[in-house]
């Protein structure tokens, strides 16, 4: 222990942080090669592939997740909002036949807008995040049935498919959806670490009033972290259609993809209370849990087990996290 | 509380609201009107979802929500259904047991809240995961139905032809449980709790004790839903409880209990489930889609608390301050008229 307090206490919380991710990360290696032994085509390349994109596009969703629950709030309604840009998406490439690089901002777009509408219930109107976006999650999810008229959208065309299979780098194996993460992952700690934006996320989530009195503009800073979660949440969802091909009006809520993001998020080391955040836990963590849940369906776990798996994992990430926090 | 908005205020609107809503569907949605014993028995299609939002009151009167209330419906009549189909138990005395599980179910989402001090939020969401898989697990593949005559009476039985049986118990719960909360030394400190935890516990109030009581009574009516849906339909299905939660707040927060605690009653309670479930029945008859009633019931949610803090003076209050405005005005130009 330090002589000072003061001086003690930054030294004692980086490693722990640490400590964490790299728990994560080798538990997550541990899987695959144990799963990997017992049955080798988890190791194939199509399969980790696979696991890949789908922590992609959990990732994603979760980084949005994540700042939301940095301001102390919660978004239920990522499901739905990536449900109806799925579905959007794809029928901008099925019916309306609109070039990708057309159908991709405006996808985005409108899940920044239903973002912005939950940040103008949460900020504006003072509705409690937890109901103000389970409200919206019945508006997005039953505007997604409207929308695709209950049926499924597929056979996206092949310009739409190669955003989600093919390289952009040419010569690099890395497909186009894992840069995307990787640029909004170092974009997002970039703006939490060295953006006043972020800084204030964090003021906010911390002691919303004392931000406010200190001339933070708490209301924006809502507004616009919602936001980033709706456009977060659809790009995800574009992610999903480019790789799966298809979309349906339960894309997303019914894979119960807001409380993966929660879950990823509270694994990540995210304090559900707000105030602080972990973007790389955030990431290994989405990995962490699509490794897992593909392990699962290898070795023939029932899928019922899934969500209580789920559940157990997000009482012990928030007990573990809860008792950090109230160390350090 | 709230100067602006009393409760009392607050429920006679609810009451005004549903008797023009029952006048306007009675004379415009043709069907909807089928005799008076027919109207009443409307009421069975969406009480289950008040006997949820009544237990769920409970909860959120201190400040908590209960998300795992659907899981706890569905696993509590699952259980009942095994209990009486594989084990052979008399189905009055499986429902006893189912009940008294669900009750225990929410007990330990109030140990899991109180002792290892996760929010509720996050609690009764990562043990409604856990009491799905389970119900899912134990129902299997063909989930039993089929519970014989006497038991359907719970869900769809009527007094002479004209009160349905689930109306009747409606009315003695939430009658029971006004009394709970506003006539004992319980029902004020789970108020107390609501409005301000720190205080109650330095006022001497075992919070933690009381919250875990509060989550038992919030289970305990849950898995009432879910043992009457199990009568209505006589069937039971894994992900029959799942429909209950986004309407039960909704029903709650119409009945002007505020989200945070601390403010509401039981029978504004009891009006908004009147209220929501006749208004989401009377749509489906007038032949709008399950769909369409979601929304409409997710959007009825926002505006009603957008409403209520309109006027309150916990929420962001313009119309609070505008009715400051005017009632200071009045009071100005008041002396010189009397």
């Amino acid at each position: 222990m330090s002589t000072t307090t003061l001086d003690a206490a930054p030294r004692k919380r980086k490693p722990r942080r640490e400590v964490r991710e790299i728990t994560l990360l080798v538990v997550t290696i541990a899987i695959v090669l144990g799963v990997g032994l017992i049955k080798p085509q988890f190791m194939r390349y199509d399969n980790l592939e696979f696991m890949v994109l789908s922590a992609v596009v959990l990732g994603l969703i979760a980084i949005g997740q994540t700042f939301v629950i940095m301001t102390s709030g919660i978004d239920l309604s990522v499901s739905a909002v990536m449900g109806l840009s799925a579905v959007v998406f794809g029928l901008a490439s099925t019916t309306i036949h609109l070039p990708l690089a057309a159908a991709l901002p405006l996808c985005l777009i409108l899940g920044a807008v239903l973002g912005s509408f939950n940040g103008l219930l949460v900020a504006w109107v003072r509705i409690p995040p937890i109901i103000a976006t389970l409200g919206t999650y019945s508006l997005f999810g039953g505007l997604t049935f409207i929308v695709s008229n209950g049926t499924q959208v597929d056979q996206v065309s092949n310009q739409f498919a190669a955003f989600g299979n093919a390289n952009l780098i040419p010569g690099l194996p890395i497909p186009t959806p894992v840069l995307a993460l990787a640029g909004v992952a170092l974009f997002a700690w970039f703006v939490l670490n060295h953006m006043v934006f972020g800084r204030n996320i964090l003021a906010v989530g911390n002691n919303a009033v004392a931000a406010y009195n200190a001339g933070i503009p708490v209301k924006r800073t809502l507004l616009f972290v919602y936001m980033i979660a709706g456009a977060l949440a659809s790009f995800g969802g574009l992610v999903f259609v480019a790789y799966t091909g298809s979309a349906t009006a339960t894309t997303g809520t019914g894979d119960h993809v807001e409380l993966q993001s929660i879950a990823i998020a509270l694994i990540g080391g995210t304090l559900i209370s707000g105030g602080r955040g972990n973007l790389a836990g955030t990431v290994i963590g989405s990995i962490f849990l699509s490794v897992v849940i593909t392990a699962l369906v290898f070795l023939h776990v029932p899928a019922i087990w899934y969500s209580a798996g789920e559940g157990l994992m997000i009482v012990a990430a928030v007990t573990l996290g809860a008792r950090r926090g109230g160390a350090g | 509380m709230n100067r602006f908005l009393p409760r009392e205020a607050w429920d006679r609107t609810l009451a005004i609201i549903l008797l023009v809503l029952l006048l306007a569907f009675c004379t415009l949605i043709p069907g909807f009107y089928a005799g008076f014993g027919g109207t009443l028995a409307i009421t069975e299609q969406f009480l289950p979802f008040g006997f949820v939002a009544i237990g769920l009151a409970v909860v959120i009167l201190t400040g908590g929500i209960d998300l795992s209330v659907g899981a706890i419906a569905s696993l509590s009549a699952v259980i009942m259904a095994i209990l009486t189909k594989s084990a052979g138990l008399d189905i009055w005395l499986a429902s006893l047991i189912a009940l008294i599980i669900g009750a225990g179910l929410g007990w330990l989402n109030g140990i899991v809240i109180t002792r290892l001090r996760i929010e509720p939020l996050i609690a009764t969401l990562a043990t409604s995961f856990i009491y799905s898989s389970v119900a899912t697990a134990l129902a299997g593949a063909s989930p039993p139905y089929g519970f014989g005559k006497p038991f359907a009476v719970l869900g769809s039985g009527t007094i002479e032809g004209i009160l349905p049986v689930q109306l009747l118990m409606f009315i003695v719960i939430a009658v029971g449980f006004s009394i709970l909360i506003t006539r004992t030394g319980f029902g004020r400190r789970i108020i107390m709790v609501g409005y301000n935890r720190d205080a109650a516990h330095y006022a001497g109030v075992a919070v933690p004790d009381l919250l875990r009581k509060v989550y038992g009574i919030s289970g305990f009516m849950a898995a009432f839903a879910g043992i009457v849906l199990a009568s209505y339909y006589d069937a039971v299905r894994p992900d029959m409880g799942n429909i209950l939660l986004l309407t039960a707040i909704t029903m709650v927060v119409l009945g002007g209990v505020s989200i945070f605690g601390g403010e509401g009653g039981i029978l504004g309670v009891a009006l908004g489930v009147l209220i929501l479930g006749v208004l989401r029945q009377g749509m489906l008859i007038a032949g709008f889609s399950d769909m369409v009633t979601t929304m409409l019931t997710g959007g009825i949610l926002l505006v009603s608390i957008a409403a209520k803090n309109l006027l309150s003076d916990r929420g962001f209050g313009y119309g609070a301050l505008l009715l400051r405005l005017i009632n200071s005005r009045k009071q100005e130009a008041a002396p010189p008229n009397t």
